[in-house]
C-alpha cells in the first residue's frame, strides 16, 4: 500500500495514469466504429503514417506531434479519395499507403545526420515519458473527438450499419466518412506516445473487439470497451512499474488477456 | 402531381448500357411491380431512381424533386434486395429504429418518450413488436425484412421502393410481407415500387406492371400488359404457359 501510494506521489506516474484513463476512454470509443466497419488495417496504415509524418517534421525542425497529425490526416484522405475514385481495393490502397509511408519514414531519418533517439521512441512509446503538454493535447484530442462522434452519433451509426440505406435517409456518407477518418488519424497520433506506432493499433482495435465479444446492445459496447480500455491502461501502467516491463506492451498484453477473456464469455443478456 | 416521374433514362456503366430511355411516371398510392428476367436493369433502375448510381441521360422526379434532394429522405423509403451488414453488430432492433428517428443530431442514447412510442406503434404496424429488445442479427429473414419496413416507414415516406424484398423468405413469411406492404399501401397511401420475380405477386398486388429489358418492353394493369407473348419475349418460351395458370389461380 506504501508502495502504490509512493508511487502515485511522483509527477510522472500521475501524468500517466490521468493519459492511460484518456486514451482508455477515447482509443475503444472511436475504435467501436473502427471494428464494426472492419477498418483495423486502416488504423495500422495511419499510425506508419505518422511515423513519416515524424520524420518529416525533424528534418524539417518543426513540431513532431503537429507533423505527424497533419501526415496521418493527409494520408487517411488520400486512402479514402484512391478507394472511392479508383478501381483498386480498398485494402490495396491501405497496403500501398502503409508501406509507402514506413518506408519514406526510414528513408527521410536515414537521410539525417547523427542518431535520433527521441525519434525511434515514437516506434514503441513511453507512457511514462508522457509531459503535461502531452496532456493537454491529448485531453483536447479527446474532447473535440468524442463530442463530434456523440453529436453526429446516429449518421455515424447509420452509415456503419449499411452506407447505401443511409443516402437514402439523407446522410451525407462521404463527409461523415471524411469526417471519421479524421477523427481517427488524429486520435491514433495522440496515443502514439503512450504505446508507440507499433502498437497503437491495438489500443483502439482490441478493447473495441473485446466490448463486441459480449456486447449485447449499442450502449453496452460502448461501455465495455471503454471500461476494458481504462482497465488495461491503468492495470498495464501498474504491471509495468511492479514487474519493470515496458509500459506499452503491458498496456496491450493486458487488453489482449482480457480480449481472450470475453472469447470465452458469451453476450450479456 | 406525380410521386415518381422518370425520363428518358439511360444508364451506362464501363461502355455497357444497362438502361436505355426508359419513360414511365406513377401516380400518388399505386403499386407498381418492375418485372424482367435476370440482368434486365431492375436493380439498377431503383438505384439511379434513388441517387446511388449516377446516369448519363434522362431525369428523375420524385414529388417534382430530383433524386438525392435532402427535402426527399423523409419522403422516400427503401428496403434493399440484400441487406449486407455485420451479423455481429451489436444492435438491438430497438435501436436501429431510435438511430434512424429524426433529429440525426441528438444524444444517442438518450430515448425521448414520444421517440419510444412511435417506435413501439411502428413495430406493431409491421407485426414485429416481440423483436422490439432482439438483436438484428439473429433475426430470420422475415424478421429481418418486418423490420426493415419498420425502417423505411420510420419517417411516413410517400413512396417505398421494395427491391425482391421477399425473396430468401419461406411462403408463410412471404404472405405475410405483401399483405403488410398492401395494408400500408391502403391505410397510409404509401405508393409501392416493387421489384418483383413472382408474377403470382404481381397480379394480386401491383395496380400496374412495368416490363423491364434493359428497354421498358410494356407498361400497364398486369391483366391487360402480361400477354403470352410478352411473357414469353421477357423470360423465353419456358415462361409462356404461365400466364394461364395465374390467370386460373386468382
Amino acid at each position: 500500500m506504501t508502495m502504490i501510494s509512493e508511487y502515485i506521489s511522483y509527477p510522472f506516474i500521475q501524468r500517466a495514469l490521468i493519459a492511460s484513463v484518456m486514451v482508455g476512454i477515447l482509443c475503444p470509443f472511436i475504435g467501436n466504429f473502427v471494428v464494426l466497419r472492419r477498418m483495423s488495417f486502416f488504423s495500422d496504415a495511419i499510425s506508419h503514417s505518422a511515423f513519416a509524418g515524424i520524420a518529416v517534421g525533424a528534418l524539417l525542425g518543426i513540431d513532431l506531434s503537429m507533423s505527424s497529425i497533419l501526415m496521418a490526416v493527409i494520408i487517411s484522405f488520400v486512402i479514402a479519395f484512391l478507394s472511392e475514385r479508383t478501381s483498386l481495393s480498398h485494402d490495396t490502397v491501405i497496403g500501398v499507403a502503409f508501406s509507402g509511408s514506413i518506408a519514406s519514414g526510414m528513408l527521410i531519418m536515414g537521410m539525417m545526420k547523427g542518431y535520433r533517439a527521441d525519434l525511434f521512441s515514437y516506434l514503441f512509446g513511453d507512457i511514462l515519458a508522457i509531459t503535461q503538454r502531452d496532456l493537454y493535447i491529448i485531453l483536447s484530442v479527446a474532447i473535440l473527438a468524442i463530442v463530434t462522434m456523440l453529436v453526429f452519433f446516429k449518421s455515424f451509426l447509420q452509415i456503419t450499419f449499411n452506407r447505401e440505406l443511409a443516402r437514402v435517409e439523407g446522410i451525407n456518407v462521404r463527409l461523415f466518412e471524411y469526417l471519421l477518418f479524421f477523427i481517427i488519424a488524429i486520435v491514433v497520433t495522440v496515443s502514439l506516445k503512450i504505446v508507440g506506432i507499433i502498437l497503437v493499433t491495438s489500443l483502439i482495435i482490441v478493447p473495441a473487439a473485446a466490448a463486441k465479444n459480449v456486447a449485447s446492445n449499442m450502449r453496452q459496447l460502448f461501455s465495455f470497451s471503454s471500461l476494458f480500455g481504462v482497465l488495461s491502461g491503468i492495470a498495464g501502467l501498474a504491471g509495468s512499474v511492479y514487474l519493470d516491463t515496458a509500459s506499452g506492451p503491458t498496456i496491450v498484453m493486458i487488453s489482449i488477456g482480457i480480449f481472450i477473456l470475453t472469447l470465452f464469455r458469451g453476450r450479456a443478456v | 402531381m406525380d410521386a415518381l416521374s422518370v425520363d428518358n433514362l439511360c444508364v451506362t456503366v464501363s461502355g455497357r448500357h444497362l438502361l436505355e430511355n426508359i419513360t414511365f411516371s406513377v401516380k400518388q398510392g399505386r403499386v407498381v411491380a418492375i418485372i424482367g428476367p435476370n440482368g434486365a436493369g431492375k436493380t439498377t433502375l431503383v438505384r439511379a431512381i434513388l441517387g446511388l448510381i449516377p446516369y448519363q441521360q434522362g431525369s428523375v422526379l420524385i414529388y417534382g424533386l430530383p433524386a438525392g434532394d435532402g427535402e426527399l429522405s423523409s419522403r422516400v423509403g427503401y428496403v434493399p434486395q440484400k441487406l449486407e451488414f455485420d451479423r455481429s453488430f451489436p444492435l438491438t432492433v430497438s435501436e436501429l429504429l431510435h438511430f434512424t428517428v429524426p433529429p440525426a443530431f441528438s444524444f444517442p442514447f438518450h430515448k425521448r418518450k414520444h421517440e419510444d412510442e412511435h417506435i413501439v406503434r411502428l413495430l406493431e404496424i409491421v407485426g414485429a413488436q416481440d423483436l422490439k429488445d432482439r438483436n438484428i442479427g439473429g433475426l430470420s429473414g422475415g424478421e429481418l425484412q418486418r423490420v426493415m419496413i419498420a425502417k423505411a416507414i420510420v419517417n411516413d415516406p410517400g413512396i417505398l421502393f421494395l427491391d425482391e424484398p421477399s425473396s430468401g423468405v419461406d411462403i408463410e413469411g412471404q404472405e405475410r410481407f405483401h399483405d403488410l406492404v398492401m395494408r400500408l399501401n391502403k391505410e397510409h397511401d404509401l405508393t409501392v415500387i416493387l421489384i418483383s420475380h413472382d408474377l403470382n405477386v404481381v397480379y394480386r398486388f401491383a395496380d400496374d406492371v412495368l416490363c423491364l429489358n434493359r428497354k421498358l418492353v410494356c407498361s400497364g394493369k398486369p391483366a391487360e400488359t402480361l400477354t403470352d407473348e410478352v411473357i414469353k419475349s421477357i423470360y423465353g418460351e419456358m415462361m409462356g404457359g404461365y400466364i394461364h395458370s395465374c390467370h386460373d389461380h386468382d
